[in-house]
């Protein structure tokens, strides 16, 4: 399938000594679904795949001349629907949570958050950490989203607890 | 990452609410105002204004572009509607006090301020709600809280309303009716601001934000629900029903008194809850944001005994100063430096540290903030409130002033402990900035 691209050059902001991570930030968000971006830089911007790759993007990149870059985020697996409407996973045919199921509730926030996030980086794609929260995470959940993990959960002990299960994101 | 949680503009709301609480302190110190003026003299609607809309406002405005998203598990609808709101209401707050200026005599110009301010005001108040409203129509579900920030947004409506009236008013309209609610209607105006807009927002947002930082559980309890019920219809008898009596000739005394004995039950049952939360909470040792929000909420509580002791002797309208200052600056103003101080240390986490987290160490939430330090400007600032509430009872000008002064000390300490927090500076030097973080911005969220 063809990609389309949006473009934005941040050489004269780089050349003006200036910072362009806002502006690039800001065309990410305002891509429509299904595009890429198209970025024209002075350097090769090697940090940014990586924020890039958390997004969801691939990228590809080539040297245009006078140490120039020209670099094409594409969306990963340009096939795959934008997100819907964040719901939680069913879950159901899940294999078991990898490890020790991690009791949370009596860590400061955010803590709770930090705990999980280290579970799931060091957990392999399509593995399930689960952890026991003292209340369903606000900040957690659309962050799961963002990243692309699955995720579902529910309160236990009367609603003084809250037990989560999240799914790495595969690949 | 992180990006859809923060809300770009809340440090500027903050800033701009800091400020005006240490101009509104500077005030009272110089003297303008009750009680060295008169309660309706130009001074003392100044000083009235500018903590109400340009501290209380401001910095309930900037808190719930942040928190009300993460509240109903949305992100804000629009980022950008957030600053045009703010110089909107900046600017129509500056309208209004030259209107007031204008009104007592010290400025003699023609220029229609109080008209500008109420359009200024209008149009900030309406950005805030629209996208607030916009953002709460997207959440599947409005928990208990939540409801107590929408009774408070419908009376800043309200208020807001009344303010406009008073202003066309003073401005020079001319139509009778709002001639009779400006003559009339203060009362109603002062309630539907302090009681509902500024309390029953800060009530909601206290339910979670305590219940967080304390690992307390969330509160979906009866006597939550009936708080909530008994205080929509306590606020909608003073002000909804105010505003009727006024308008047809009735008795507004009888009409206030039914709200004060519905609402003093909302408080109570408001107060059981708090208590229930600091008992059920999981964490033995309770952080200083959470013993000075119990401090700001015993300040509620002596506001309402303080309250029924004067209705009981018949004092109330000659002491209404002492029980509106209480409220405003041992009870609101308490318990927003109280959770600024834990806030501010939390949203730069998230924006500073927040897109590192999970791969690689980082400093706690506790290491960007000194506890030790914020503590004796917490104790000075409440002293000062309590012993000028005191001063102002007995009608002492002088100690009262006094005692303002011992207050801004107390802000000024803190604010600086809120910068310092913001610049990471009480975080060693060498963990500061781990690869792949960035210094925030003083006034500015990004999103990273």
């Amino acid at each position: 399938m063809t990609i389309t691209y949006v473009d934005l050059d941040v050489r004269p902001i780089l050349i003006a000594g200036g910072e362009p991570f806002g502006e690039i930030m800001a065309a990410v968000e305002g891509l429509p679904p299904g595009h890429g971006l198209r970025l024209l830089a002075s350097f090769k911007p090697v940090p940014l795949f990586a924020v890039m790759a958390k997004r969801g993007f691939d990228h590809a990149e080539r040297e245009i001349g006078d140490g120039d870059w020209e670099v094409l985020f594409s969306p990963a697996g340009a096939a795959a629907a934008p997100a819907p409407e964040p719901v939680a996973a069913d879950g159901s045919n899940w294999p078991a949570p990898v490890g020790e199921a991690m009791d949370l509730r009596d860590l400061d926030p955010p803590e709770p958050m930090q705990k999980v996030m280290q579970a799931i980086e060091a957990a392999d794609p399509g593995d399930v950490v689960s952890a026991l929260l003292c209340r369903k995470p606000p900040i957690l959940i659309p962050e799961l989203e963002t990243l692309g993990h699955e995720w579902h959960g529910g309160f236990e002990d009367g609603g003084e607890s809250y037990r989560i299960f999240i799914r790495k994101r595969a690949g | 990452m992180m990006g859809a949680t923060l809300s770009r503009w809340t440090m500027s709301f903050f800033a701009a609410a800091l400020l005006s609480l240490i101009m509104a302190e500077v005030l009272m110190i110089l003297g303008v105002g009750y009680p060295t003026e008169g309660i309706a003299d130009a001074g003392s609607l100044i000083v009235v204004h500018v903590t109400a809309i340009g501290w209380l406002s401001l910095l309930m405005c900037g808190a719930l572009l942040q928190f009300l998203p993460v509240l109903v598990a949305r992100t804000l609808y629009s980022d950008r509607l957030s600053l045009p709101a703010l110089v909107a209401l900046v600017t129509g707050l500056f309208a209004l006090v030259l209107g007031f200026m204008q009104f007592g005599g010290i400025m003699q110009t023609q220029a229609p301020w109080f008209a500008l301010a109420a359009v200024l005001l209008i149009a900030g108040f309406a950005l805030i709600l629209w996208n607030l409203a916009l953002t709460l129509k997207e959440a599947d579900e409005v928990p208990l809280p939540v409801w107590f920030v929408i009774g408070g947004l419908i009376a800043a409506v309200f208020t807001v309303g009344l303010g406009a009236v008073f202003a066309t008013t003073l401005g020079g309209g001319q139509v009778g009716w709002m001639a009779v609610l400006t003559g009339a209607g203060v009362p109603v105006h002062a309630i539907a601001g302090l009681g509902g807009w500024l309390t029953f927002t800060a009530m909601g947002v206290s339910y979670r934000l305590l219940a967080m930082f304390m690992l307390a559980p969330d509160l979906s309890r009866p006597t939550t629900r009936l708080a909530l019920i008994l205080g929509s219809a306590a606020l909608a008898i003073a002000v909804v029903g105010g505003i009727a009596v006024i308008l047809a000739d009735g008795n507004l005394t009888l009409a206030l008194l039914a709200a004060l004995v519905i609402g003093v039950a909302a408080l109570v049952l408001y107060g059981f809850d708090i208590v229930f939360l600091y008992r059920k909470r999981r964490r033995p040792v309770i952080e200083l944001n959470s013993r000075t929000a119990g401090i700001a909420l015993a300040s509620l509580a002596a506001t309402v005994v303080l309250m029924l002791v004067l209705v009981a002797f018949g004092q109330l309208g000659n002491q209404i100063a002492a029980v509106v200052f209480l409220a405003a600056f041992g009870w609101l103003t308490g318990l927003g430096l109280s959770q600024l101080f834990k806030i501010v240390a939390f949203m730069t986490w998230l924006e500073t540290y927040g897109p590192i987290m999970g791969r690689m160490p980082t400093p706690r939430v506790q290491d960007l903030v000194v506890e030790e330090r914020a503590r004796k400007w917490f104790w000075t600032y409440f002293g000062g409130t309590w012993t000028a509430t005191l001063a102002l009872l007995a009608g002492q000008a002088l100690l009262f002033r006094v005692m303002v002064l011992v207050m801004l000390i107390g802000t000024l300490g803190l604010v600086a402990q809120f910068l310092r927090t913001r610049r990471l500076l009480d975080i060693d030097a060498a963990k500061r900035l781990p690869e792949g973080t960035r210094k925030p911005q003083l006034l500015i969220s990004n999103a990273t």
